[in-house]
């Protein structure tokens, strides 16, 4: 380049840009390559800066599943997902995704577009007061007033979504902010905060572990989320301390490794359940007693002293008396434990066999009798058979517990359910959002036929832009986890549960340009699965199974982890 | 059951008195008083906070708010009933 074209160059760089095109500029400069949305009138500027811009966007049919698809990029990821919606009804669109962010602490920005700042506060049209509609579900917040603080709100938005325990953070840009030019460039970088490490309590973390008969290491999603997989791998593999997860945390280690019980809580397994209730201290990382994990708080654990790591200290001591309290950076946390406990090994052979032992002997079988199709049988083949790539992108139902206790999940990453939320509807576009975030991720979307249903629409763009998601579609025709509480709990009385007129999904699928066929009986599973894997772009495997199959075993509420129910 | 009184510090963002009050609320607390006044860098504010029953914890509290952003826990009177911020480890 020459002098004379960088002096010309200079001034362009300073000429008044939109707040429009400085967010898309930002976004750039922040590394974002993919962002979910739907265009409307109040955020039409900045689909007009879009264009020509490196951003891909992906334009979803619906807004709560830009929310989702955001959501499962940055559980896939690692980074920060974006979503864009228009006000009012765009914006509102957006909130099932946004509170599934905050509940599994997922670092999501959500951009909405409101009315000019004139108008706010008059119902103009598709005016909502979405930074007070939200307030309860995210992180943070941010409402722009002024064009030349978009770069910093933008900026502020990522830090904090991605920072501590990470969460949702929604920027509210009004559509004069969006038009309105400024010559301010970039904010101001970040500092990222030095995390320090307690060493005191770590210490008395590794006294109380090594005073320990049955000590148990419990799991929480903070772990994927803290990146501290491989430091408490290092430590279970140092110690030799069995484990127990929570739904959020499967594969954070191997869910076939020596010593990993399993899933805990209302449907976890008895191998987890019944050491918990043994264990005579639980060391817990990254997790906060979630009621679907403790079952009857009171009785949950009841001979366990608790040591707790979490970055978020909100969380320790909030429902269950910790002993020792580690809050910070798990990482570092985790590998200064192992560094106490490795020198000398601990005396725990005699618990460790107990737990291994009793593992094996309630593992679950797939020898259920008839010819109709076993999912629980269904699923754990195709996680095996999918390999370490496997990537499973689950609704909410019957069929995400059998995705939680039946597949083989080698990291954590290959498990993304809708954990604290519970949404319906998260599969799907999950799903798009994590062969996005992982090209070379075998993804299989399972779903049910309730909450495939709800976001149905997104077989769209799975056509639109290709997108080889496989989709698992287990139709039981109801709202199967709902029916066996009706039929447990309710004395059978089955209400509005029955799905029984559901469209033909095979024809559904095709109508979208998704190739699909159909699974009913179990020797045609095997078959099944290889094609729905070896197909080439987007597929559809709708799979009949029996409208009375449940999920075993259930903790039922109000009752301890110990009185699991079991069926027939 | 006795009052906490909190002392804090908030910003003038938007949202920020609704995000402390709704915060409270959503946790388990009565709000019995609450006074809110300008200092030069923002606002000042003295909330009375009662739990709703025996299990809503003050100290649990105060470290939810400490995740707020433009909100700061503030030192408090040698008079004051209220909790303080404590170091968890």
């Amino acid at each position: 380049m020459t002098a004379a074209a960088a002096m010309t160059i200079a001034p362009d760089a300073a000429a008044p840009r939109s707040g429009a095109r400085l967010l898309i500029s930002t976004l750039e400069r922040l590394g974002v390559e993919v962002v979910f949305g739907y265009p409307g009138g109040a955020i039409m500027p900045v689909y007009d800066a879009l264009t020509g811009s490196s951003l891909r966007h992906i334009l979803v049919r619906h807004e709560q599943a830009a929310a989702f698809a955001a959501d499962a990029y940055a559980r896939r990821s690692g980074r920060v997902g974006v979503c864009l919606a228009t006000s009012g009804p765009g914006a509102t669109n957006l909130i099932t995704g946004i509170a599934n962010a905050m509940m599994d602490s997922i670092p999501v920005v959500c951009i909405t577009g409101n009315v000019p700042q004139g108008v706010m506060g008059t119902d103009a049209f598709q005016e909502i007061d979405i930074l007070g509609v939200t307030l309860p579900i995210v992180k943070h917040s941010i409402l722009v007033r002024d064009q030349a603080d978009v770069p910093a709100a933008i900026e502020e938005a990522f830090h904090i979504a991605a920072s501590g325990r990470p969460g949702p953070v929604l920027v509210d840009l009004p559509k004069d902010v969006q038009v309105g030019t400024t010559t301010q460039d970039f904010g101001f970088p970040y500092p990222n905060a030095v995390a320090t490490t307690d060493h005191d309590a770590i210490g008395r973390a590794a006294e109380a572990i090594r005073r320990a008969e049955r000590p148990l290491i419990y799991v929480g999603g903070g772990v994927k989320i803290g990146r501290a997989v491989e430091e408490l791998r290092a430590f279970a593999e140092a110690t030799g301390i069995p484990s127990v997860s929570t739904l959020n945390a499967l594969g954070t280690i191997p869910t076939d490794a020596p010593g990993a019980l399993g899933m805990l809580g209302m449907h976890g397994t008895r191998g987890a359940n019944e050491a918990v209730q043994e264990a005579d201290l639980l060391i817990v990382f990254g997790a906060r007693f979630d009621d679907r994990a403790t079952g009857k708080l009171a009785e949950f654990a009841p001979q366990a002293r608790v040591v707790h790591f979490d970055i978020d200290a909100s969380e320790i001591g909030k429902l269950r008396r910790t002993e020792v309290a580690v809050a910070g950076e798990l990482p570092a946390g985790i590998a200064a434990l192992t560094d106490h406990l490795t020198p000398t090994p601990l005396k725990i052979d005699p618990w460790m066999m107990r737990c291994t032992a009793r593992a094996a002997r309630t593992a679950f079988r797939y020898d259920a009798p008839g010819d109709g199709v076993y999912a629980p049988a269904l699923l754990k083949a195709i996680s095996e058979a999918a390999g370490d790539d496997f990537v499973a992108a689950c609704d909410v139902g019957q069929h995400q517990m059998w995705a939680a206790q039946h597949c083989r999940f080698a990291r954590p990453e290959a498990h993304l359910t809708s954990g604290g939320l519970g949404a319906m509807g998260f599969g799907l576009p999950a799903g798009i959002g994590a062969k996005l975030a992982d090209p070379d991720a075998t993804v299989v979307v399972v779903a049910g036929d309730g909450g495939f249903m709800m976001n149905i629409q997104e077989l769209a763009t799975l056509r639109r832009y290709g997108i080889p998601v496989k989709v698992l579609l287990l139709d039981n025709s109801s709202l199967g986890l709902v029916r066996q509480w009706q039929e447990l709990f309710f004395e059978q009385n089955y209400s509005e549960v029955d799905l029984s007129d559901n469209p033909d999904f095979v024809k559904v699928a095709e109508a979208f340009g998704v190739e699909a066929f159909r699974i009913s009986r179990r020797e045609e599973v095997q078959a099944g699965i290889a094609r729905l894997l070896a197909a080439d772009g987007p597929c559809l495997a709708h799979v009949i199974i029996d409208p009375r199959e449940n999920v075993w075993p259930l903790v039922p509420p109000g009752k301890n982890n110990a009185e699991m129910m079991e069926g027939a | 059951m006795t009052a906490d009184t909190l002392h804090l510090h908030i910003d003038r963002a938007d949202g920020s008195l609704q995000r402390l009050i709704g915060l409270v609320e959503r946790r388990g607390f009565h709000i019995d008083g609450l006074s809110l006044s300008e200092d030069g860098s923002g606002r000042r504010v003295e909330m009375a906070v009662r739990g709703r029953d025996a299990a809503r914890c003050t100290q649990t509290l105060g470290r939810q708010i400490d995740k707020l952003f433009g909100v700061t826990r503030m030192p408090v009177p040698s008079h004051s009933a209220a909790f303080v911020p404590e170091r968890v480890a």
